[in-house]
């Protein structure tokens, strides 16, 4: 064997036991785990575009420690010489991370959805609490304090539905609690404050069947003045011929007692006196008989019992009259009406005729189902 | 003879070694991961989430690609370093942008509030204009109540502007404006009444 034949083999077989190393070198370095370590961070990733820190705040914090193990585990082996990295810790965390991180995925999903139709059920139901407490006590002497918490009650409502549009759900779950809050309690204590005004309704319903008796019995005409729906109905025979709306006084709740309160007072009275021209300053008035007999000897014994001071006036003048249309209660205690409906009922009604006037011609029970 | 091959081959093995060992952009990475920090403390999560997402994705990934890298025998971190580099600067420009939505949103406010301080300043002269002996009434009174509530939003939210929390004072302020605008509808409506 030739010299150059002996080099070209020595060449050979260094080249071939290099490249041996190399594949030897390959073989033994362990693969690592990219594969495993990408999919959980793409399904952390998934999870919170998804919100589910917000949604699914257990399950996402688990799949973000289990994420931060692979990648603080991948760290460590990497501080290792190469061929004794070991990636099996680190790909079962990247698998756990990303078994939690798809179950944080779903469950804020769920979560989510749960949440914004339950908040959309809740919205709904506030709002009608709205609809009720504005059609119950819009125009009801209410403390102040209450109105106080109605309106901060509506306006939390309303964040909270900004919130919600904004798919902020936990944000609009805190405000409607807060809006639930002042609104229900204001309604409850509300509620029972108007429940005792109609604990008077049994006798109010008497009242009103008496006068429509007596409106069928003569064949006559009978006035009666329901407060609470403000409302004047106007009866010949014993049927119902006109149905007006009634301002009243400015504190309109509960019978008058005394002059100055701007209160309408309740009970059976007769027009006294036609008034019209010059004889009022109101269009048209039909004066009735208030005090009567029942309102004298109830503003006796509260002067008696002390209630009342000894200077008291029971008042007197209460009309029902012109001017009205304004659409708030405005009046000292009488009943304003609008021109037009004066002249129609100032021609029909006559001296003598009965004015009923009754808290509610209609029970709460009866109001609050019709909501 | 035999020394020289075994000479060369250690020879070709390390340069072999060290042509793969290229070195980690740890600087770079701490550069990156500031910037990301800096536009969380900016708020991008706030007023631009969807942005801030995208940058913490990013970041991951790069992290992600270091770690492949520092797990091979021959590594190369030419990419991961264009990319570090596309983080910090996407991250800066968040930063911008971020600063420029603050502004925006926190000018929305001043002007939101300002309107609704004129709507509140006119709805108290209509009030006013109410003749008296109306002002018992129920409604003029749960009006004045929702003008107390509405000067109490007013006041939070300026507040929260103050404290820098925009987003959460235009909600308010938005909700306050609104409000005060039915408020003035309402009472010109009643006063229209009154003067029939």
């Amino acid at each position: 064997m030739n010299r150059k034949v002996k080099i070209s083999l020595i060449i050979a077989g260094g080249a071939i036991f290099i490249l041996l190393i190399v594949l030897l070198l390959f073989r033994l370095v362990p693969e690592p785990p990219v594969v495993s370590v990408s999919k959980a961070r793409e399904a952390l990733s998934a999870a919170r575009l998804n919100k589910a820190g917000t949604y699914s705040p257990v399950p996402y914090r688990e799949a973000e420690a289990l994420f931060d193990s692979a990648m603080a585990n991948w760290q460590k082996e990497n501080k290792r010489f190469i061929w004794f990295r070991d990636f099996e810790k680190v790909k079962k965390f990247a698998e756990m991370s990303g078994k939690k991180s798809a179950e944080a995925l779903q469950s804020s999903t769920l979560n989510a959805e749960d949440l914004k139709t339950r908040l959309i059920h809740r919205i709904d139901s506030v709002n009608n609490l709205i609809l009720t407490l504005d059609k119950l006590f819009n125009s009801y002497p209410l403390e102040p304090e209450i109105r106080t918490r109605i309106s901060k009650g509506k306006l939390l409502l309303k964040e909270a539905e900004i919130e919600y549009k904004k798919g902020e759900y936990f944000r609009a779950g805190n405000r409607l609690a807060d809006s639930e809050d002042l609104l229900l309690t204001s309604y409850q204590s509300s509620l029972a404050n108007i429940e005792e005004y109609f604990s008077a309704f049994s006798l109010w319903k008497k009242w009103i069947d008496k006068t429509v008796s007596e409106s069928k019995r003569n064949r006559s005409y009978s006035v009666i003045i329901d407060k609470f729906a403000h409302k004047c109905y106007i009866y010949y025979n014993g049927i119902r011929k006109y149905e007006f709306t009634a301002e009243l006084g400015i504190n309109w709740v509960g019978d008058k007692r005394v002059k100055g309160d701007k209160t309408t007072p309740e009970g059976h009275y007769r027009i006294v006196k036609k008034l019209s021209k010059s004889g009022t300053k109101y269009y048209k008035a039909l004066l009735i008989d208030y005090p009567n007999k029942e309102d004298t000897e109830r503003f006796r014994k509260e002067i008696s019992a002390g209630t009342l001071p000894r200077s008291a006036d029971i008042g007197g003048l209460i009309e029902i009259h012109g001017n009205g249309g304004k659409g708030i209660d405005w009046t000292d205690g009488c009943v304003a009406l609008t021109d037009s409906e004066m002249d129609i009922i100032f021609d029909i009604l006559k001296v003598s005729t009965p004015v009923t006037i009754v808290g509610s011609a209609v029970g709460l029970q009866e109001i609050l189902k019709g909501k | 003879m035999k020394n020289r091959i075994s000479m060369g081959i250690a020879a070709l093995m390390m340069v072999a070694i060290l042509v793969g060992c290229g070195k980690e952009p740890v600087a770079m990475v701490d550069a990156a991961k500031a910037a990301v920090a800096a536009a969380k403390t900016a708020q991008a999560d706030i007023y631009l989430p969807a942005e801030f997402a995208a940058l913490q994705d990013s970041l991951d990934v790069v992290l992600t690609e270091i770690e492949s890298q520092k797990s091979k025998l021959f590594k190369s971190f030419s990419a991961p370093k264009l990319k570090l580099d596309q983080v910090t600067a996407m991250a800066n420009e968040v930063v911008t942008k971020t600063g420029i939505r603050k502004e925006e949103v926190k000018s929305a406010d001043v002007g939101l509030l300002a309107e609704l301080t004129t709507v509140m300043q006119e709805n108290t002269g209509l009030i006013a204009k109410a003749p008296k002996g109306k002002e018992g009434q129920a409604v003029l009174e749960q009006i004045r109540a929702e003008m107390t509530e509405i000067q109490g939003s007013m006041t939070e939210a300026q507040t929260l502007v103050d404290k820098g929390a925009f987003m959460d004072a235009h909600n308010k302020v938005t909700v306050a404006k609104e409000k005060a605008v039915g408020i003035n509808t309402e009472l010109k409506e009643a006063i229209a009444k009154v003067k029939r």
